[in-house]
């Protein structure tokens, strides 16, 4: 009799998702899934509401990834308002990345400490009771003494810059409001009170160390878990091509690292995306339209833009982006490096970060910069999940007439529908028994994704995933919820 | 003059957008101008293991939340004692939990206590019901003339 399995809810993600795995009644996989469930409609609701409340609107999308939101709404703002991110003020566009450098380093942290890092240090077979943050910390105190105060650290820079460390307020039309003063400024180096940035950049390179000596250790799960190919896209600089996090050029490139989406200037993302939809989820399914619906999704953050920029400005992440690039190749499809490529922007947003600290511009009063009214913006900035883009219309009242959102998770969303099959095919097919273990390997290539949920279907509440086997008649023959 | 001054850490938990959730929040509201230097506050819309890092620096620490009990009075306040507690998000800890890694992580255990208000309506809306004011207004008494009173007379 065929079956399907039932992932419900799916654990340590951002979100509420669910998995079903369909079997044949040779317990052969006939498909797989990952749904989203959670509805929001935060596009249509924000229309009518004036344009400059949409980066402090847009943040309640996410309590993990606020930040992100608001810089890339305050970035489409900026448009509104007549000014390009180059117009503005540089303390303005310094402050502003010195946010987002805090964001993504708590938030890379965040994932790596308090999700992934139990998958790695315990196994996938380890007992759920154990396999989680509060595991980490009974047998790893002092791993997760470091992943504690490394978020902290971001989450201070952010309450230093946006005055709260969730839902602050930093950007407004033409730049940001508040000027970062010296005695702020340098408590993130003189090491008093917390840790200082170049502890943060110790760290940073402690734990990249610790992944080299684990895919040394591991390297046939590392390397061949989840790997399958796929398009990368993400932000590079426009001058030379490198890692870029805030304002950048779109590329992409095919699973061989052929070039797909040419550096393109982001405003004119809508020319080259459209997004798909499927009955069975929420969530859309972007792709490029002159490659196609089939073969045009691409993979979004750590690891893609990892894989498709030139360099990295910062000399220790350069040198680690090298290492990786060879231990993995020039095109990396390889899920689980995700980890690897996330821990080297952990560390180079930890040097960008030095290099805001200690750069006298973060401290001056010039913050905010005026321009002639447009009735369009697009902003877009690689978020720690990936390539977030916000696109708004007003009306002459200064109301907003359209809004559109794409989300990082959404761009990963094909990605995460062929992880989950890759582990269904290669893991589940055929066995006489779904184990434990086997169903966390599902939760393994999604949490990969770091998946922000409530993000991408813009949701409220519970954020919990379930997975489930279903047989040839749609009975229910295995399911594991988590509420 | 006092040798040592004792830390005091309000930490209160919820979101004002879910009417009484916000309760924790209103409370340290409230308290904020009342509150000597001993006292800090922290706002949490849940707590987190990084949390455990952060009672660590403190002698006395009160949770103050929402509750869905109706108490007597309309609050009640009890010791927060270790606890390891699993659920299916570690995004979301039961204040015990953080007492517990506080004491395993970092070898610090401040007094820790908890106090609930009870609360009624949490549906998506900005302002605390009736019922939960005047919990809230008996809850701030009693702090006010108890626990604080004790603390600036100490």
């Amino acid at each position: 009799m065929s079956q399907k399995l039932v992932i419900d809810p799916v654990t340590r993600v951002e979100g509420h998702g669910k998995v079903t795995v369909h079997l044949d009644d040779q317990n052969k996989v006939k498909d797989a899934f990952f749904h989203i469930v959670e509805f929001r409609g935060f596009e249509r609701f924000i229309q009518g509401h004036p344009y400059w409340e949409a980066p402090v609107l847009v943040q309640r999308l996410c309590g993990i990834c606020p930040v992100s939101h608001h810089l890339a709404a305050g970035k489409a703002i900026d448009q509104i308002v007549g000014l390009d991110p180059g117009d503005l003020s540089l303390p303005a566009q310094k402050i502003r990345k010195l946010l987002h450098f805090g964001q993504v380093f708590q938030s890379h942290a965040l994932h790596f400490f308090y999700l992934a890092s139990p998958d790695l240090l315990f196994g996938f077979d380890a007992d759920p009771v154990k396999r989680n943050v509060v595991g980490v910390a009974m047998d790893y105190p002092a791993l997760a003494k470091k992943g504690i105060l490394m978020r902290k650290f971001g989450q201070e820079i952010i309450k230093m810059v946006a005055g709260k460390r969730i839902h602050g307020i930093s950007t407004t039309p033409g730049g940001v409001h508040k000027k970062i003063t010296v005695k702020e400024r340098n408590r993130f180096l003189d090491g008093k009170e917390l840790p200082s940035i170049d502890t943060m950049i110790e760290w940073s390179v402690e734990i990249l160390d610790f992944m080299k000596e684990y895919h040394k250790k591991n390297s046939a799960f590392l390397d061949g878990f989840a790997d399958y190919p796929s398009g990368h896209l993400g932000l590079v600089k426009k001058e030379n091509g490198f890692l870029e996090l805030y304002d950048g050029n779109l590329r992409a490139t095919d699973a061989k690292g052929n070039i797909t989406l040419d550096d393109i200037p982001d405003v004119d993302y809508a020319k080259h995306f459209y997004e798909g939809v499927e009955k069975w989820s929420y969530l859309k399914f972007p792709y490029l339209k002159h490659i196609g619906r089939e073969h045009g999704w691409n993979r979004v953050g750590p690891l893609a833009r990892v894989n498709i920029c030139n360099g990295i400005e910062t000399p220790l992440a350069e040198k680690e982006r090298i290492e990786f690039k060879l231990a993995g190749g020039d095109i990396n499809n390889k899920t689980m490096h995700t980890h690897w490529a996330r821990l080297i922007e952990i560390l180079y947003c930890a040097e960008m970060m030095k290099n805001l600290l200690e750069d006298d511009d973060i401290i001056s009063n010039d913050l905010v910069r005026k321009g002639t009214r447009r009735s369009e913006g697009v902003g877009i900035i690689e978020a720690p999940r990936g390539t977030l883009i916000h696109h708004y219309e007003v009306d002459d009242k200064d109301r907003i007439t359209r809004c559109n959102l794409i989300v990082s998770t959404t761009h990963n969303n094909e990605a995460m529908n062929r992880a989950v099959r890759w582990v269904a095919q290669n893991e589940i097919s055929g066995q006489p028994k779904v184990t434990e273990a086997m169903m966390n390997q599902i939760e393994v290539a999604i949490r990969a994704y770091d998946p922000c949920l409530s993000c991408a279907t813009h949701a409220l509440g519970q954020m919990p995933l379930d997975i489930s086997i279903i047989d040839q008649y749609g009975n229910i023959l295995d399911e594991r919820l988590r509420n | 003059m006092k040798d040592y001054e004792t830390k005091i850490l309000l930490l209160g938990i919820g979101n004002s957008g879910r009417s009484d959730d916000g309760l924790g929040w209103a409370f340290l509201d409230a308290m904020q101008d009342k509150l000597t230097s001993e006292f800090d506050l922290e706002y949490r819309y849940q707590l987190q293991i990084e949390d455990a890092e952060l009672i660590s620096n403190y002698d006395v620490v009160y949770f103050i939340d929402a509750h869905l009990d109706q108490f007597a009075q309309g609050y009640h306040l009890e010791p927060c004692l270790p606890l390891r507690t699993e659920s299916f998000s570690t995004h979301q800890l039961d204040p015990r939990t953080v007492v517990y890694l506080c004491e395993s992580i970092y070898n610090k255990r401040p007094e820790t206590f908890t106090l609930g208000i009870s609360g009624v309506a949490f549906d998506l809306n900005i302002g605390i019901s009736a019922q939960a004011k005047s919990n809230l207004s008996n809850a701030l008494n009693f702090f006010e003339n108890s626990i604080l009173e004790l603390t600036i007379n100490k």
